[in-house]
């Protein structure tokens, strides 16, 4: 008797499974999409301009953010030198930095205006609070080690050893950028903005987000526009073979939302609400770009878009 | 194996069979010479026929309009002294896209302004799905009346005929103070306002990128200034995302005279061998 039983039961639970799964998945698709209190975005035509009273605009009071000496300041001597040859290699790292760099990217496609743009990851910021933990390696991390990540992931080369010139010009041009800025303090503007998620990250909404704020200058296939004279890129690759690799620290979708938000688009900062941050960011994080070097081939391919 | 050494002994055969080469080279002559003549010249010929009647137009002009040449000068330069923007060398599709604003303003509909001003980043944005996009506008007293009598066709006439056109800038002289500050404008903006550096749009030496981004270099001072302020007061409302507009409304009337002045101290050619 018990035994019949239990093959009935094996039974029910094989076939019903089979049964009721593609129901179960249909469900959580139907409860994603159409949530109560989800608003759809308008699929509108490609805009042409938004209307002045509907744009956000961030204001900052005078002194808000730390403002780092002028170009201008910069010593005619030795130590001027680095420090001209470290924002060199910043601001074009393909061509300064050749041996080094692995893409498109330049330091400066991540942390903008030469480094020195508040909520960007600014060196004015970030210099004065190394060394410190890091959770990703799990060890307390100097500043030269955290560019030789930078150069790993975000730029998909090769770590500069820490005897190399270009090393020793970058942490030149950090330290001058942050002349009068104190040390151990987390100051305003340091790193990226918070991102809140409130709902569900939806990859179409952030299609559309794309399509309508981002493509204009990163181009339709998100791969990026290059000078029309010379080498290197106009509009940097969000995607594909130049742009950042599965290692870096844009790969994670908060990451990449939050530099999103208070930077992109150029000149809109803080324009994109969270949400509308954290599913493009989802968009860009979904495509294709260089392997993790600190990954397995096989690894890569199973686990297409893990980021750490 | 043996469908592999099938395929092989049948290709072999085929490419040692001197008709199947006969018959190849006979088609490519015929193809190529088709080819050649149906895609490149036609469509060129094409173009400078638009050329020519854009150049027709922008000289003469027509019934109801005076012609180009009376302000923007002969050869699409421009004037410096009244500021007249330089239309030569410009991407097509910018020129087009101008003449189409300048055609829609002034708005018919009202549009009531905010008197008080807000903190924006305070206010909650509940509208972000329910935006309205409005075409852009752009208010000249002249070029409104003008674009006005063109038809689709005579813009992309003129816009051909002028992205063609050379044009050679020649810099102006500015004291050193104004130039470095301008400079720095240019090349890093405002970072601790927000404020991104004109290269990282307009190209690295303002020569303008694609067709969204109009070149800064070659145009007269007085032009630019008075785009900067017509982006202030709301006279000028055409650009993607109202980039230009946020950035506009940071800038100072010292900013604005700097880096003017920067951008016309800068020599640059176009379209010029």
């Amino acid at each position: 008797m018990m035994k019949i039983n239990t093959i009935y039961l094996k039974r029910v639970l094989l076939y019903g499974g089979c049964l009721l799964f593609p129901v179960f998945v249909m469900a959580q698709e139907l409860g994603q999409s159409l949530g109560s209190l989800d608003v759809r975005p308008s699929l509108v035509n490609p805009r042409l301009s938004l209307p002045t009273q509907l744009t956000q605009v961030h204001v900052v009071s005078p002194g808000e953010y730390f403002s780092p000496p002028l170009v201008a300041d910069i010593p005619d001597d030795k130590y001027g030198d680095m420090v001209r040859m470290g924002r060199n290699i910043f601001v074009n790292s393909a061509k300064y930095a050749k041996r080094y760099a692995g893409n498109g990217l330049n330091c400066s496609s991540c942390h903008l205006q030469e480094g020195r743009k508040p909520h960007s990851g600014p060196l004015w910021a970030a210099f004065g609070m190394y060394p410190m933990y890091r959770h990703k390696t799990r060890t307390v991390v100097t500043f030269e080690e955290r560019i030789q990540d930078c150069f790993l992931y975000s730029m998909d080369g090769i770590a500069p050893t820490l005897d190399s010139p270009e090393m020793k010009a970058l942490v030149t041009y950090a330290q001058w950028l942050s002349k009068g800025a104190p040390v151990g303090i987390k100051l305003p503007g340091r790193g990226f903005p918070i991102v809140n998620r409130s709902q569900d990250l939806d990859s179409k909404r952030g299609k559309i987000v794309y399509e309508t704020r981002c493509e204009i200058c990163h181009g339709e296939d998100g791969k990026g526009k290059k000078h029309l004279q010379g080498d290197g890129y106009m509009f940097p690759p969000l995607w594909g073979r130049n742009s950042y690799n599965k290692g870096a620290g844009m790969q994670r979708i908060k990451t990449l939302a939050q530099f999103i938000k208070g930077n992109m688009p150029l000149g809109a900062s803080f324009s994109l609400s969270d949400q509308e941050s954290l599913d493009v960011a989802m968009y860009i994080w979904l495509q294709d770009r260089p392997k993790n070097p600190k990954m397995s081939w096989v690894m890569d391919f199973f686990l297409p878009n893990m980021a750490h | 194996m043996w469908l592999v050494s099938y395929i092989k002994h049948f290709l072999i055969a085929k490419l040692k069979n001197a008709s199947t080469w006969s018959a190849l080279l006979a088609g490519l002559m015929v193809l190529l010479p088709l080819m050649i003549v149906m895609l490149f010249p036609f469509s060129s010929s094409l173009d400078q026929q638009y050329r020519l009647a854009g150049e027709r137009l922008a000289s003469n002009g027509s019934r109801d309009t005076l012609a180009c040449i009376t302000c923007h000068g002969r050869q699409g330069e421009g004037d410096f002294v009244m500021g007249i923007p330089r239309l030569a060398g410009l991407h097509p599709d910018y020129i087009k896209k101008q003449l189409e604003d300048y055609a829609r303003a002034p708005l018919r509909t009202r549009v009531v302004l905010d008197p008080i001003a807000r903190d924006y980043i305070k206010t909650p944005r509940t509208y972000g799905d329910l935006t309205v996009f409005t075409p852009g506008t752009r208010h000249n007293d002249e070029m409104n009346v003008v674009a006005k009598t063109l038809s689709p066709e005579d813009r992309h006439n003129l816009a051909l005929y002028y992205s063609a056109l050379p044009f050679v800038a020649t810099p102006k002289a500015y004291d050193f103070e104004t130039l470095e500050r301008g400079e720095d404008l240019a090349l890093r903006g405002k970072p601790e306002y927000g404020l991104p550096a004109c290269v990282s749009c307009h190209g690295p030496n303002g020569q303008g990128f694609g067709a969204v981004f109009p070149p800064l270099v070659g145009q007269p001072m007085v032009y630019m200034i008075d785009q900067i302020n017509k982006w202030q007061t709301g006279r000028r409302d055409n650009d993607h995302l109202s980039l230009m507009k946020n950035i506009a409304n940071q800038l100072t009337d010292g900013d604005k005279i700097n880096v003017a002045a920067y951008y016309s101290n800068q020599s640059y050619s176009v379209n010029v061998e």
